[in-house]
């Protein structure tokens, strides 16, 4: 049988490795991905670990780099991904890299703040210009050129020597919203002084400060008197106003400033090319060096201080290549690094190989539980039983070939790049299960055929198997008859009528039936009922290869014995009583034929209507007995295990210490498994167990208790569960319904539009688009979605809870491939 | 033609019926009985070849035991649901109940 049968051994290893080689030798593991490391070091902080500066020092890195990427980022480039195999490097690179880092780090400190500065210059001398560049009015100037003596100031100014009727300017910008107020305040504190105009800009202007660009108001102040010039620049300043000086040769410096800023950035393009080509590679290479430390921080150091020692998960098979590891990562140290197993009582982590087909199935059955270990695995079965399942629920040719095209094109364009690196969530989903889909859409194209429904029309492959003809005849029914008569019978009695079964599947004589419905429900919940006892037969079956597989060869007698009685005594009874009324033709008295349902009840209740006729001889004392077989097999499936646990516990005990030694030799897991509870106790064994093993551990009331629910569970279980899986008959008869509506209320009525040559056909196009879009918005998605809840939640509780535990955990190796992403 | 006249005047539709019989006069064979036997054996044939032939001939690989699982799977699943469906139509208890004018049209088209 594949790997998939139940998960491979897994071993507990310990590894000797040399302080010198460590580095190296985890590296390659990680490399590799085979060992998942067991931290010995659980009651040590973080912060007391051996490696934990150098942990630190990677984090560091790691902040520049995000520093790094940032900027990169802000100048609107992207990081490229890193080509080909990075390994770790060497713990002696981790200072070069780290100095090239904060060297870059610091360059593109220096030369951003550098042009943040220049930016800011520049901007201000634009507006400076732009300032000076405006002209006042000329009254003003000519009022100016007149000189004082001319002007008789509105108010004396203070006399004293310090008259200064100089006249001064002063000129700048200030944000339009505020030249109002700022205007108003002038002329208020310094009434008479001064005299000021506004102007506004033509262009806009970046705002030197927060970089927007605005329209500005620009100012020339006129006034005498140092005290009201001081005066003026502080309102100025209140207003956040630039106050530039006059000056002539502006022009030149503002061209100066914009060739010194353009090689700022010239120099800034470049230094983020160097980062672009160096910071991807030493991204994945510092990730991996955390990776081992953090690993290495997992070890325990030996007494001498010489190596390193490890413990780790790894499975059987890849034990040499884990030795070839260690020797090649060991080679230059001299001494060479040690594997060996060490026998362990813990339960080993599950791990299941799986390849991208079986991937989602495997998916499907641990997201209800991982498996525990070497436990039968349900997801090789689960591959065509899911899909089935799915399909009885939803059988429809037409949909089901839409939906195996659909899974076709995402399975054949899987290599496409463009396709694997989407990253719509929903496509996602879809995309990771499309061999799920292609095979539900494959099985739904088969129930489809057999439930003879194409977008629900039928199909008369083989000509049908009820003659309406030799029914008219026959009944001579005229013209006359039919035209009083809306609806009428076949009678399967009258001959010439029922010419045999149809060879596959539903007979399309049905589908212009009006009461289909009655044939299809009885159909398929009988249907249902046979496929549900199958399918949990087949569950209680694959129990028997993980007693066989235990060693616990009383859970077969005890256990798996009396549950298929039950099960098959009581409900594959009912499936026979099915099959077996099938077989008979009741034809001739179909009034009276039995019911099988009347009987199945008065099986239980060891009573009998005296209208129901028997389906065979004796069949009352057949059910009695299987009743009364079945309650037989509820005590032993209750104290069965129980019992004899006790017993063999005591006769254990009672041999002494002397009888324990043969006994032990069965491989601890075996031993923890059995006591734990008849297999289905918790965590017992992931916490270990104590050193004279399972005799101290069982207990009487526990492991009864125990059996106890899982006999409840059992029994009534059969009963629910079979019933739960009439929801393969409710799901159907939904689909279809849901179908046939669809296609009488849209398209029907889109056909059958007036005689008129064309009308119907430009009509049929926005009647098909109707049609098409709800076919796949409701039938397609909406159905499918349901029918796979259903599946799944029939697979995960009514199978599974006859053999699977799903109470492990996965294997998760020390690996770097998934940092790699 | 006949599906798109709708319900009731026996006289209108009498005369079309008749006039459709004689007019084509061909014979018309009358339909055949289906056996039971014939589908089973080809089916279970079918289906035996795939279930339990198919896994001799399946290559050796990593992959050999997965395949076979599934080749008997479906081997039996979808034998299981054929044979269901051509049981439950084997001796039926009652036959379908149709309108008029799907008999007027399936008597003739059917035969």
């Amino acid at each position: 049988m594949g790997s998939m049968f139940r998960s491979e051994e897994v071993v507990l290893v310990q590894l000797f490795l040399p302080t010198s080689a460590a580095y190296t030798c985890v590296s390659q593991l990680g490399e590799l991905g085979l060992v998942e490391f067991r931290d010995l070091n659980a009651s040590v902080s973080a912060f007391q670990r051996r490696f934990v500066g150098d942990v630190r020092r990677c984090e560091e890195l790691e902040k520049t780099f995000l520093f790094l990427q940032e900027e990169v980022r802000r100048a609107g480039q992207v990081l490229s991904r890193p080509e080909g195999r990075l390994p770790a490097p060497p713990p002696r690179d981790l200072l070069r890299i780290q100095e090239e880092t904060d060297r870059l780090a610091q360059e593109l400190r220096d030369v951003r703040g550098n042009q943040q500065s220049l930016q800011v210059q520049l901007q201000q001398l634009r507006l400076h210009a732009a300032v000076l560049g405006q002209g006042h009015s000329p009254p003003l100037a000519a009022t100016h050129a007149d000189g004082p003596s001319e002007r008789i100031p509105l108010l004396q100014p203070p006399g004293g020597p310090h008259q200064d009727l100089r006249v001064n300017f002063v000129a700048g910008a200030v944000e339009p919203s505020k030249a109002a107020a700022l205007e108003r305040l002038l002329w208020r504190a310094c009434r008479g002084f001064l005299i000021a105009s506004f102007r506004e800009t033509e262009r806009q202007l970046e705002d030197p400060v927060t970089g927007e660009p605005s329209t500005w108001m620009t100012f020339l102040i006129s006034y005498w008197g140092e005290q009201i010039g001081q005066k003026i620049r502080k309102i100025t300043d209140c207003f956040h106003c630039h106050i530039f000086p006059y000056a002539e040769h502006e022009e030149g410096r503002l061209g100066a400033l914009q060739q010194v800023l353009g090689e700022t950035e010239r120099f800034l393009s470049q230094v983020l090319a160097r980062v672009q080509q160096l910071l991807p590679p030493w991204q994945v290479q510092i990730r991996k060096m955390k990776a081992v430390y953090l690993a290495l921080n997992q070890c325990s150091v030996s007494a001498t201080h010489k190596c390193l020692i490890a413990e780790g998960w790894c499975a059987a098979r890849d034990l040499p290549t884990l030795r070839q590891a260690l020797q090649d990562g060991s080679s230059e140290a001299g001494v060479s690094a040690v594997v060996h197993r060490i026998p362990c009582r813990d339960m080993p982590p599950t791990l299941i190989r799986t390849n991208c087909f079986t991937a989602s199935f495997q998916g499907i059955v641990d997201a209800y539980g991982v498996g525990r270990y070497q436990e039968v695995n349900p997801a090789p079965y689960t591959i065509i039983t899911f899909p089935f399942l799915f399909a009885v629920m939803f059988g429809d040719v037409g949909h089901g070939l839409l939906m195996f095209l659909f899974a076709l094109a995402m399975v054949l364009t899987e290599n496409r790049p463009a396709v694997k690196s989407a990253q719509n969530e929903i496509w996602q989903t879809f995309f990771i299960g499309r061999y799920l889909l292609l095979l539900m859409g494959l099985f739904s194209v088969y129930t489809g055929f057999i439930y003879n429904e194409c977008f629900s029309r039928a199909t008369a492959i083989f000509s049908s198997g009820w003659s309406v003809a030799a029914m008219a005849t026959q009944s001579d029914w005229s013209d006359a008859f039919l035209a009083q008569h809306p609806l009428l019978a076949l009678d399967p009695n009258v001959s010439g009528v029922f010419l045999g079964p149809y060879p596959f599947g539903i007979d399309p004589i049905w589908s212009l039936a009006v009461n289909h419905l009655s044939f299809l429900n009885s159909f398929k919940m009988k249907m249902s009922v046979i496929l549900g006892v199958t399918h949990m037969t087949f569950g209680v079956v694959l129990g028997v290869f993980n007693h066989v597989h235990f060693g616990q060869w009383h859970r077969l007698l005890l256990e798996t014995l009396p549950e298929l009685v039950f099960l098959l005594g009581l409900f594959g009874y009912l499936v026979f009583l099915i099959v077996y009324k099938w077989l008979q033709d009741y034809a001739a008295r179909a009034a009276s034929a039995p019911s099988i349902l009347i009987h199945f009840i008065n099986m239980f209740l060891f009573s009998r209507s005296p209208t129901n006729q028997p389906l065979f001889h004796g069949q009352e004392a057949v059910q009695s007995a299987l009743v009364i077989l079945a309650l037989v097999t509820v005590p032993v499936l209750l104290l069965g295990t129980p019992l004899f646990l006790h017993w063999r516990h005591r006769s254990r005990s009672q041999r002494g210490p002397a009888g324990r030694q043969p006994d032990e030799d069965k491989s601890g897991i075996l031993d923890s498994s059995d006591a734990s509870v008849a297999g289905w106790g918790p965590d017992e064994e992931k916490a270990g167990c104590p050193e004279d093993g399972e005799e101290a551990e069982f207990v009487l009331s526990e492991v009864l208790m125990h059996q106890a629910i899982h006999t409840i569970e059992f029994c009534l279980g059969c009963i629910s569960n079979t019933a739960s899986y009439l929801r393969l008959w409710a799901l159907s008869l939904a689909h279809a319904q849901l179908s046939e509506v669809l296609w009488a209320m849209v398209m029907r009525s889109g056909l059958g539009l007036g005689r008129k040559l064309g009308v119907a056909a430009v009509a049929l196009v926005p009647i098909f688009a109707a049609f098409a879009v709800l076919t796949v918005a409701i039938l397609l998605v909406m159905e499918g979605l349901s029918a796979f809840l259903h599946a799944l939640r029939l697979h995960w509780v009514e199978f599974q809870n006859k053999f699977y535990s799903g109470t492990g955990y996965k294997l998760s190796p020390f690996t770097f491939a998934s940092e790699e992403d | 033609m006949l599906a798109s006249s709708a319900g009731g005047d026996p006289a209108h539709l009498s005369i079309r019926s008749s006039a459709w019989h004689p007019s084509l006069g061909v014979p018309r064979p009358a339909m055949t009985a289906h056996s039971f036997a014939l589908p089973v054996i080809i089916f279970t044939t079918f289906w035996g070849l795939i279930g339990i032939a198919g896994p001799w001939f399946v290559p050796k690989g990593p992959n050999r035991g997965v395949i076979i699982t599934m080749l008997v799977a479906t081997a039996v699943c979808c034998y299981l649901f054929w044979l269901i469906t051509i049981l439950a139509q084997l001796n039926p208890l009652f036959g379908p109940q149709l309108k008029n004018e799907t008999i007027w049209y399936v008597r003739f088209l059917w035969e």
